[in-house]
């Protein structure tokens, strides 16, 4: 029998019982469905997370806090060598103050987040400057984007204690050339006295990306780590005064493989590619459990599958009795049915393919808009979440989960038709 | 173009473990000739059925050997009967045993599509046959939409649309009346002189095995006198 002719075959049995194999095929869809809207979800916060984690940070630094084995230092030399590696664009040593921090400038004061660096490689790295130039001399030093913003007179920080709608606009002029002054104060048990560096702000950064970022820090030449610790921490000896390196990449591609060679010469480290695999693990976990249950819809549904093939083969007992008293073979009798078990199947899935991408376009149009009016915090526009998505993987695992079980739940009553028995069959009343 | 030697065949009736061991076949032998028409006749219950499903390869004889075409049938698989039957036997039943789904038409092709003639050529040999037949006129009616007469000859176009050499009978009449029987059985008459065709008619009605060529009466599951009873 020609293939276009067992198909006219099983199309011709098909309409014959068109409610029954709507419901069944309805019961498929339901499962397929179900099972591919489930593991969307998966799919979905997958990828929200992921971009939250890639817009966020900075995805070409690897991070170096200490070594393995804990207690030697990273010296200026291993520093050297990091920026020899291939692929790497820039090695900064960064530290902060270890004291409180105050800075000041006039009748203005402000907090900012105080870091020692070094500006040459900080500028290979990733920093621009949105005003200014780069500092030539030690005491010269870049502030962040917002910083200025920050920096309050006292009336503007008593009016800004009173009332949360009143937001200070802090220095509104340029601050290159301007003079600033930081105290220190030693986070010591006893009482001590405060000390104040000046410095020359020659360079302001670029706004940060993101519009929700605040960029507040004041980046100072790392020349003066070892005299700040002399004054916080007197106790502690000035070679060992800690710092964490950062090794930028020159593309995120490349930040996998630094990563690596970093980890096997000894150090600590981490880079986002070490987070995003542990995000990875977790979400592949989670994708796989959303599978499994959404396996179990298809398993229910398959019953409904099976049920339908059943009954159709007993209906068809004396059809089948005829078809092999004039010389059908048991094999095509099977084929036959297989092939309508695995339409249902293929039908359900068709369906379940194309609702399961209306169901997740209205997901992650309705679900975002409801959670936004409800946890209603400003800022959260600026957030996209996707809570399905349907990837053509998913489609596929999807298909070959439902399909198969289809398949599966066709094959015993498939060969119960197989096995009729042509004298009894012949024999029952029309 | 048949031979049965010393075909043997006991059912096991009631219940299991006290089963009664009914034999209904005894050492039943016979030799059908080609293009002749042969009758087996006997009374209700006297194994004529089961001596034609064996020989269809329905079910497996207890014992005995069956030649067909030169070929030991009794030996092969379910699959092999089956393609065996396709290509050289086509079946008349009592209840004409058509496709309720599938019209006149239709139902003759059938055995054309199984065995994977093209649709053009099914058309042509389908169309020849159902002139043949006489029933032009409700080819494309549907078998409920029939008389028993018209089922019965859709059923007999269907046994010869392969054009397998011989056609196996069971009671090819038992459901009509006695005209209708009368016209069935010329068109069998008629159709075994102009094709040559083997037929092999299955009875409890004399009138109906006197139109055979050969004539054999089974009794009890055995043939009377041990042979041929009457030839015409
Ligand atoms: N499947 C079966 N199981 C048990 N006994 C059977 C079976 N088929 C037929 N018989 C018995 O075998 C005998 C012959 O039956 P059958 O060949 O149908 O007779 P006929 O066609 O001549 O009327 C009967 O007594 C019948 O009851
Ligand atoms: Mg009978």
């Amino acid at each position: 029998m020609s293939f276009r002719d067992q198909i006219d075959f099983i199309r011709q049995h098909m309409k014959k019982n068109k409610l029954r194999v709507f419901m069944t095929v309805l019961a498929a869809t339901m499962g397929c469905a179900f099972l591919i809207v489930l593991a969307s979800v998966g799919f979905g916060l997958h990828k929200t997370m992921t971009d939250e984690m890639m817009s966020n940070q900075l995805l070409t630094e690897v991070r170096i806090f200490g070594r393995e084995d804990g207690d030697s230092q990273i010296t200026t030399a291993d520093q050297q060598k990091m920026s020899e590696l291939e692929n790497v664009k820039a090695v900064v040593s960064r530290s902060y103050v270890d004291g409180v921090t105050s800075i000041s400038m006039n009748d203005r004061t402000g907090q900012g987040d105080v870091q020692l660096t070094n500006l040459k490689e900080e500028e290979k790295a990733n920093l621009a400057l949105s005003e200014g130039e780069m500092p030539t001399k030690p005491n010269e030093i870049v502030i962040g984007y917002h910083f200025a913003q920050k920096l309050l007179t006292e009336a503007e920080t008593e009016l800004a204690s009173q009332s949360e709608d009143e937001i200070p606009t802090g220095y509104t002029e340029s601050m290159i050339g301007k003079t600033i002054s930081l105290e220190l104060t030693p986070l010591t048990e006893e009482k001590s006295d405060p000390k104040v560096w000046d410095f020359v702000v020659t360079g302001v950064a670029k706004e940060p990306a993101k519009d929700w970022m605040m960029d507040l820090r004041v980046l100072i030449d790392e020349s003066y780590r070892t005299e700040f610790q002399e004054f916080t921490q007197p106790e502690v000896p000035a070679e060992e005064s800690y710092f964490e390196v950062y090794v930028y990449a020159d593309d995120i591609q490349h930040v996998g493989a630094i990563t690596d060679t970093l980890k096997n010469d000894g150090y600590n480290v981490y880079s986002i590619t070490e987070e995003m695999e542990t995000m990875d693990l977790f979400f592949t976990a989670l994708k796989a459990g959303l599978l499994f249950v959404g396996t179990i819809a298809v398993l229910i549904s398959s019953i409904g599958i099976f049920n339908t093939m059943t009954i159709s083969v007993t209906e068809r007992t004396r059809e089948i009795g005829v078809m092999k008293a004039i010389g059908a073979n048991p094999k095509l009798i099977q084929r036959l049915f297989l092939i309508e078990s695995t339409w249902i199947g293929v039908l359900g899935t068709i369906i379940a393919v194309t609702l399961s991408y209306g169901i997740s376009y209205l997901a992650n149009w309705i679900i975002p808009e409801i959670v936004m009016n409800i946890v209603a915090e400003e800022g959260m526009e600026d957030i996209s979440v996707t809570i399905s998505l349907i990837p053509w993987q998913l489609v596929a695992i999807a298909s070959f989960i439902s399909i198969g079980v289809a398949m599966i739940s066709g094959w015993r009553p498939a060969r119960k038709a197989t096995k009729i028995d042509v004298i009894q069959a012949l024999r029952q009343e029309l | 173009m048949i031979q049965i030697r010393d075909l043997c065949h006991t059912f096991s009736i009631g219940k299991r473990g006290k089963e009664k061991r009914v034999p209904v076949l005894k050492n039943v032998s016979l030799e059908i000739e080609k293009g002749q028409i042969v009758s087996i006749v006997g009374k209700s219950g006297s194994g004529k059925s089961t001596l034609l499903h064996v020989l269809a390869g329905f079910m497996k004889p207890e014992s005995g050997s069956i030649q067909v075409a030169n070929q030991e049938t009794a030996l092969l698989s379910e699959s092999e009967h089956a393609a065996f039957r396709l290509n050289h036997f086509g079946f008349i039943f009592q209840n004409f045993q058509l496709m309720p789904g599938l019209t006149a038409f239709e139902n003759i092709e059938l055995p054309l599509k199984l065995k994977g003639v093209p649709k053009k050529e099914r058309q042509i040999n389908v169309e020849a046959l159902v002139k043949k037949v006489g029933i032009t006129q409700v080819a494309d009616h549907y078998p409920n939409e029939l008389s028993g007469g018209q089922q019965q000859r859709v059923s007999i176009a269907r046994a010869l649309v392969t054009n397998s050499p011989i056609i196996l009978a069971d009671e090819p009449t038992g459901s009509l009346d006695s005209e209708t029987e009368q016209e069935i059985l010329l068109l069998i008459q008629s159709l075994n002189e102009s094709l040559g065709l083997t037929f092999v008619i299955i009875t409890h009605d004399d009138e109906v095995a006197n139109i055979a060529h050969r004539k054999y009466r089974l009794h009890d599951g055995a043939l009377v006198n041990g042979g041929v009873l009457h030839v015409v």
